[in-house]
């Protein structure tokens, strides 16, 4: 899958690179708007990372035309610092997929995509396989065989992101505040998410062993596959 | 008071009192005037009396009697004419008045007495008008003009009220479109209200002129706060997705990749304070709209679900009884951060096995919901520095003290009161009074 990163800061845009290329992306940059349109205009591309605050000009004006271009399926996610209350609502209303505002975690971006490549394809399975659980995105649940597990709400959210950052590191940061959201909560390194990373590998193991599913010292948690 | 009760009361008063100062003048005069006719008259019927006199006469008039008394059929009038000695030194006339008796009936009379010498003899006449219909006539004017001076009365003050309205208009329309009415000086009315009185042109011009001036002042932090934002956020999303790269970067150091993730911590905590800051300063800024219906019972329910495991894992009773399912418009994303942080608090400052108690009440007109735990609590100075920025509870490690502050600002976007109770070592109670 091929990804535009328009962004004028490069820094950052090589950072996203550099994580979406490990991820099987080919990525592609543009830093200002009259290279993006032109990108934009000669190929199509599954996702648009899209910064609002470019230097000539209005990140919502790239948008704006590309939906008013037909055929074009690109999937845009804004990404921006720009703050203003109504930018999420503009964002949305004028067809972005997403909106995450800056600064984000990488493991947040990468879900975030997961989310919108099974929305839009919707011929592809809502199921993914993960040492044989079997996790249904749709209906949020979770099989072992013939066997449901019984999972709590938290519980699927975090099986759910780490597996979608399978073989990478999630902090418990990163975790905590994809599972809760940013509820401007300082203490985000909390133990809350131990107790319910417990729990859930409790529920796994009593099916099978869960070795795949790693403890990353005092950081966070990995799934390998 | 309203000016314009002011002005009608006023004038009324004023008006009331002239009408007084006149009314007592016209009845004095009235009575002298009156007295003065009715002196005259008896004074002429006694000139005419003499002047036809002569000795048939009052021997006829006397009849060989001493007193000859005469009067009207309805005792209006009499007159008497006795036969005096005749040792009398002066033929004045007196007039006076006085009660009389004729047959039985007591009235009040304007006498004229006057004692005179006719061919050596002395005589007195004595000639009596009726004061009654004096009396009537006076009480009739009087109470003609008591109706007169509150026909008058009524008459002017509805005239004044209905006036100073249509004068006053334009000034009630000022403070109420451009005062009263104003809450967001975004959506200010320029338009002038028209009025041909001048100082209400003046008073409209300049609110008109401040409403601008904080206007561009409102838009200039707002464009500060966007500025600031971006300027602060995007070094932060920098680095906190270099940091992310490095600690999926395979073999590195142990002690390296601690402090790569303690380094992310800490921006994820400068992040946090941001965006605090920025989201204090756009409710005040009016950035957000206050549209959306809430339902408290609601928001209070999905944020236990949120917070659940926190509750369970402090041991913590938690009792939501909500007697009414109380609706109001305004933002809710802010209503629920606003509450999120209460009762978050409530937890991070309870002890363990302790309790939060969620409350209602409805008083004089007001919705109150109380949120009371058995924590800490906070001490007096504490209590009073509670909703400042920075001001810290206790001295935890936790919690920038901005907590209390985005609910301060949030609560007065929504023009929620917060009342907050505490007692040091036995807990917290915060009412938001709706």
């Amino acid at each position: 899958m091929n990804v535009l990163i328009v962004e004028d800061e490069k820094s950052l845009a090589l950072e996203m690179d550099e994580f979406l290329s490990k991820e099987g992306f080919i990525v592609e940059h543009a830093w200002k708007k009259s290279s993006a349109e032109e990108k934009i205009f000669v190929n199509s591309y599954d996702f648009i990372l899209l910064d609002l605050g470019l230097p000539d000009g209005d990140g919502f004006d790239i948008l704006k035309q590309l939906k008013s271009t037909k055929d074009r399926d690109d999937a845009v996610i804004i990404l921006t610092a720009r703050s203003a209350v109504d930018d999420r609502i503009k964002g949305l209303d004028e067809g972005a997929d997403d909106y995450l505002p800056k600064p984000f975690s990488l493991n947040e971006l990468l879900a975030r995509m997961h989310a919108i490549t099974r929305r839009k394809h919707k011929l592809e399975k809502n199921e993914i396989n993960v040492h044989d659980f079997l996790l249904n995105i749709q209906n949020r649940t979770v099989a072992f065989g013939e066997e449901r597990l019984n999972l709590t709400k938290k519980e699927f959210e975090i099986f759910n992101y780490l597996v979608l950052n399978k073989n990478r590191v999630v902090s418990r940061m990163s975790l905590t505040e994809h599972v809760w959201g940013d509820i401007l909560e300082v203490n985000s390194d909390s133990n809350f998410v131990d107790v319910h990373v417990k729990n859930l590998r409790k529920k796994l193991a009593a099916l099978s062993p869960t070795d795949w599913f790693e403890t990353v010292r005092s950081i966070g948690y990995r799934i390998n596959c | 008071m309203k000016l314009q009760v002011k002005f009608s009361l006023y004038n009324a008063v004023t008006k009331i009192a002239i009408i007084l100062v006149l009314g007592a003048i016209i009845l004095f005069s009235l009575d002298r005037l009156a007295y003065n006719q009715l002196d005259n008259r008896l004074i002429k019927k006694k000139n005419k009396i003499i002047e036809h006199l002569n000795d048939d006469e009052i021997d006829s008039l006397l009849n060989k009697q001493q007193s000859f008394t005469d009067y009207n059929i309805l005792k209006e009038e009499f007159i008497v004419l006795t036969d005096i000695p005749d040792s009398q030194q002066d033929s004045s006339a007196k007039v006076f008045t006085e009660k009389r008796e004729i047959e039985g009936d007591i009235e009040v009379y304007r006498i004229l007495n006057y004692k005179f010498s006719y061919h050596t003899n002395w005589y007195n006449l004595e000639i009596g008008e009726t004061m009654t219909t004096l009396q009537s006539i006076k009480n009739s004017i009087r109470f003609y003009m008591l109706i007169v001076l509150v026909a008058a009365l009524l008459i002017t003050l509805v005239a004044d009220f209905t006036f100073s309205n249509f004068l006053l208009k334009p000034f009630y329309l000022i403070i109420d479109k451009k005062i009263n009415l104003v809450d967001d000086p975004s959506h200010y009315n320029y338009q002038n209200i028209p009025t041909s009185t001048n100082d209400f042109k003046i008073l409209d011009n300049s609110i008109n002129s401040l409403m601008r001036k904080i206007n561009t002042l409102f838009a200039l932090e707002k464009q500060f706060i966007a500025n600031v934002s971006h300027e602060l956020l995007t070094p932060i999303s920098i680095l906190s997705t270099r940091f992310e790269n490095m600690l999926n970067t395979p073999d590195i150091p142990v002690e390296h990749e601690n402090k790569i993730y303690a380094s992310l911590k800490t921006l994820n905590r400068l992040k946090l304070i941001i965006n605090s800051l920025l989201l204090i300063s756009k409710v005040e800024n009016n950035q957000y709209l206050k549209t959306e219906e809430i339902s408290l019972k609601q928001e209070i329910t999905d944020i236990h679900e949120d917070l659940e495991d926190r509750i369970i894992d402090k041991n913590i009773t938690y009792q939501a009884n909500l007697a009414k399912d109380f609706h109001f418009t305004g933002n809710k994303a802010l209503i629920h951060t606003l509450l999120i942080n209460i009762i978050n608090n409530a937890i991070k400052y309870n002890v363990e096995g302790g309790s939060i108690t969620i409350t209602d009440k409805t008083e004089a007109e007001n919705y109150i919901l109380t949120i009371s735990d058995t924590g800490t609590g906070m001490s007096t100075e504490l209590v009073e520095n509670a909703f400042d920025r920075f001001k810290r509870g206790n001295s935890e490690e936790n919690g920038f003290g901005l907590g209390l502050a985005i609910v301060q600002s949030i609560a007065k976007f929504h023009k929620i009161m917060v009342d907050v109770k505490s007692i040091e070592h036995a807990g917290t109670s915060i009412s938001l009074i709706f």
